[in-house]
């Protein structure tokens, strides 16, 4: 019987460590040990299969390596269809993002083999930069996904975002009444503050946390805790409604960092299969 | 007289609260201060921001009191006459205050002040969507899409529609400079060579046939005077078997219209910046020549792979017999014998000293011995490098053919004709000559003009030669071989090719004064017979010349097959012109510049 609860427990903890492990070490890294032995399939290739007069994507090493990418940029863009289709087992979405990630980085190698280290002005290049525009992108996302969900929530500690935002509005409140007795220029102040936007900035300032329009501030500095009594009041409100939204910024930087990648990822994607079909068909079209 | 003042207010439930309060005066003061009769506890209000002064029969003044305006009827103004009467609304910060009057009650009815909130603007209804980057940043399906067709149709539709719907010209070399075919460039994998730079806007000079691979008839409309190194079948014969890779890859390409890989653009391979046509190196010879025989068991010539250990001896084209029409092409191992039909010693010429020597260092035109520009005279025309020898500039200054005296000179033997010869010696005799005795006459048969006359001038040797010059001893005889034809004197013609190497070529510019001596080559002071050939052989060339693999030293030149051969021209420099030696630039000789080349070369 024990060895029967046993045998249910490592299956149960196999099935649990299954679930939790990353899609990195997927299967013992089974996808990097297949990408790394493509990568130096192809290299051994380039480097003895002689290809008269020079290393080009037009010897038939070069158009076997062509097609052995362009099949693998076709599967790998495929991962935005797949991941909405939830399924498992042997192609889980867990097997096929590791595939993607470790698949994609051997595809710089192909790439640039296919290459024949020829580069120039040319919607072959075009392609080919937009392949390593979308595989770094894809490379620091990775990064990110694996580094920053942490720090997100060493930031957020136990709010979310919608009670920052509340704490916020909170402060806000208080702020109003406290500056009634201010005189206009104060008032314009507080105004603006008030009026200013949480999600003030753009993308750049997101990332960067650098906020230099932030009207928040403008007011902390223009209305002195030194001042008049109801001044002092509304310092001190300014005061934390800084605070808070440092936190609110700090939150969206690190947010950002997460997500900022698929804004190159997914386009440049988008554009790389529009120049592999310009760069498939050109290369035939003016064969 | 009072202003009758209502404020309406709307509860989170949407219910309006309505109150009513009359204030018995004639101004009113509007403001965010709490003493103020109309408060409005808003910080875009000033603390004192308006007056309202009722001057009666429903006329109320407006004024700011501060700086900032207030808003009648939706313009911004600081100051206004309001008619009560007609309804007007005016605007501070986010409260509304509509004055009226109800005229029906009478001239003295109350100014009437309905205190409204401003309809707010509606918050964003996901506030906390703001958190998502994408709140900041262009849609990412905008973004992709946008690109996609920006690429779709530029860089693909834009070419393909432009090249299908042009207008077709036949090539013109003359005019080859612009295409009509639009945003093609970007198409292009690179520069084209230097010789075809002209052609860089003109994709469709070359594509002219969508997915059709560009045709050695293309080519040939302006090259049309290139020949083929073989005829075809015997190329496609000789040729080694291609690699798996190269077999299937040609086996699809020639399905789908591609002409071979003997085809033009298959060795002349474009788009690979602007490049000079470079010699190809020695492999690319040797693939095919390195054991040709196997494949093309009828070749005239041996296998070569390497001009250090592989080549075969030369086989200089000349007459190898006398009155041959033909020269024929003999290796230089069979050690043949030149039949030129002529007598000439090389060694007695060359000689810095003995009788020729004197003989040249005593005549202006020479003197000093000999050298082998005196006859031989290189010209950059003739056919093997050398005008040919001409005897009367080249010979006759020592071999004269003077035959006597005639007006104000001598008179000359014709040279070239046997014909005209005998004719000019049958003169010979006829000649006056100085009487031996003056003043005394010869007695009857034995006078001057009788039968036993005999003319006892001096005896001159020349004269002597020349008058037997057919005959055995005689002048022809120094340089020609004698026969005779029909019982008559005659002379073997002279046979000597205006060149002797054909399937390659020697600029002997190359070789000049600072390089060698001619006699370092050519045998000349050892020859002491015309018959012998003085081409060097194979050896000699390899004192300096070794294969393209040689390392370069101050002696050692190492040679590809290109140094010495053409390929669509065996016998004229591949490329005439391009260094003043009529040398090509070869491969190999400067250092790989990209990562391509240098992994080619860790290959080999």
């Amino acid at each position: 019987m024990a060895s029967v609860a046993n045998q249910r427990f490592r299956e149960d903890e196999k099935r649990r460590d299954a679930d939790h492990v990353s899609f990195l070490k997927h299967r013992r890294f089974r996808w990097l040990w297949i990408a790394l032995l493509l990568c130096g399939v192809s290299i051994i290739g380039y480097a003895l299969i002689d290809q008269e007069p020079r290393p080009n994507g037009g010897s038939w090493y070069g158009y076997t390596l062509g097609t052995v990418g362009l099949i693998l940029i076709v599967w790998l863009s495929l991962l935005g269809i797949r991941k909405r289709k939830i399924s498992d087992g042997a192609w889980s979405l867990k097997a096929w993002t590791s595939a993607h990630v470790y698949l994609g980085l051997a595809l710089t190698v192909i790439g640039t083999l296919h290459t024949g280290f020829q580069i120039g002005w040319n919607v072959h290049t075009l392609a080919y930069v937009l392949m390593l525009i979308v595989i770094f992108s894809g490379i620091y996302g990775v990064y990110a996904y694996a580094a920053l969900p942490k720090a997100l929530s060493a930031n957020r500690g136990d709010s979310t975002g919608g009670e920052m935002l509340d704490k916020i509005a909170d402060i806000d409140r208080k702020l109003d009444g406290a500056a009634q007795p201010l005189d206009r220029r104060g008032s314009d102040l507080v105004i603006a503050a008030l009026g200013q936007d949480v999600f003030y900035g753009g993308a750049f300032a997101r990332l960067t946390g650098a906020y230099p329009g932030c009207a928040t501030n403008s007011a902390l500095s223009g209305i002195p805790a030194s001042g008049s009594e109801a001044e002092a009041r509304v310092h001190e409100l300014l005061s934390n409604r800084a605070e808070q939204l440092a936190q609110i910024r700090r939150h969206l930087r690190i947010k950002s960092m997460l997500e900022v990648w698929l804004f190159i990822h997914i386009p440049a994607t988008i554009a790389l299969l529009a120049a592999l079909l310009a760069h498939v068909i050109s290369v035939f079209y003016y064969w | 007289m009072a202003f009758l003042i209502r404020t309406i207010a709307v509860a989170k439930s949407g219910r309006e609260i309505v109150r009513d309060r009359t204030v018995e005066k004639d101004e009113l003061k509007v403001g965010r201060s709490q003493d103020c009769d109309i408060h409005l506890p808003d910080l875009k209000v000033e603390l004192q921001h308006l007056q309202l002064v009722n001057s009666g029969s429903g006329s109320i003044d407006a004024n700011s009191l501060g700086e900032l305006p207030f808003d009648l009827d939706g313009q911004s103004i600081t100051q206004a006459t309001i008619n009560a009467d007609a309804v007007a609304e005016i605007a501070v910060g986010p409260a509304l205050l509509e004055i009226s009057r109800e005229v029906a009650t009478g001239s003295d009815a109350p100014v009437q002040i309905i205190i409204k909130p401003a309809p707010r603007l509606k918050a964003a209804s996901e506030p906390e969507a703001g958190f998502l980057m994408a709140s900041t940043m262009p849609s990412k399906r905008a973004m992709a899409w946008t690109f996609f067709g920006v690429i779709f149709v530029l860089l693909l539709s834009v070419p393909i529609i432009s090249h299908q719907f042009r207008t077709e010209v036949e090539n013109d070399p003359e005019d080859l400079d612009r295409g009509a075919v639009l945003m093609d460039a970007s198409w292009s994998t690179g520069h084209l060579s230097l010789a075809h730079q002209s052609l860089e806007d003109n994709c469709e000079a070359c594509h002219q046939t969508a997915f059709v691979s560009v045709q050695d008839e293309t080519c040939i409309t302006c090259h049309e005077e290139i020949a083929d190194h073989a005829k075809m079948p015997r190329q496609l014969t000789g040729m080694p078997a291609l690699s798996t890779g190269d077999a299937l890859q040609w086996t699809i390409a020639e399905t789908l219209g591609k002409e071979g890989p003997l085809g033009c653009v298959s060795c002349h391979t474009e788009h690979e910046g602007p490049t000079k046509l470079e010699a190809s190196d020695e492999k690319f010879c040797a693939d095919c020549h390195n054991d040709m025989d196997v494949r093309l068991t009828d070749v005239a010539f041996a296998n070569a792979g390497d001009f250090g250990d592989k080549h075969p001896q030369f086989r200089p084209k000349f007459y190898t017999a006398h009155f041959d029409k033909k020269a024929k092409r003999v290796s230089l191992d069979q050690k043949p014998v030149e039949k030129s039909g002529l007598v000439f010693p090389h060694d007695i010429h060359v000689s810095k000293t003995g009788g020729a020597a004197r003989m040249a260092v005593s005549l202006s035109q020479y003197g000093a011995p000999l050298e082998c520009g005196d006859c031989h005279q290189e010209s950059k025309t003739a056919p093997g490098g050398f005008e040919p020898v001409v005897m009367e500039d080249s010979c006759e200054a020592c071999h004269s053919l003077v035959s006597g005296k005639g007006g104000n000179g001598f008179t000359n033997l014709r040279h070239g004709d046997v014909t005209d010869l005998m004719e000019d010696l049958a003169k010979v005799n006829l000649g006056s000559r100085r009487a031996v005795v003056a003043g005394r006459g010869r007695p009857g048969q034995y006078g001057s003009g009788g039968r036993y006359y005999a003319n006892f001038g001096r005896p001159m040797s020349a004269y002597i030669a020349i008058n037997r010059a057919l005959e055995q001893g005689g002048t022809c005889g120094d340089c020609h071989l004698r026969t005779s034809t029909n019982g008559r004197p005659d002379l073997i013609p002279v046979n000597i090719p205006d060149k002797y190497i054909h399937g390659g070529f020697f600029p002997h510019a190359a070789h000049g004064d600072d390089v060698a001596e001619c006699s370092d080559c050519h045998a000349t002071g050892t020859s002491s017979n015309a018959t012998d050939l003085l081409i060097p052989d194979l050896e000699s060339c390899r004192d300096c010349h070794q294969g393209e693999s040689a390392v370069k030293t101050e002696e050692i030149v190492p040679s590809s097959c290109a140094m010495c051969h053409g390929y669509h021209t065996p016998a004229i420099p591949w490329h005439p012109g391009d260094t003043p030696e009529g040398h090509p630039d070869f491969p190999g000789n400067g250092r790989p510049d990209n990562v391509a080349a240098i992994l080619s070369g860790l290959r080999r």
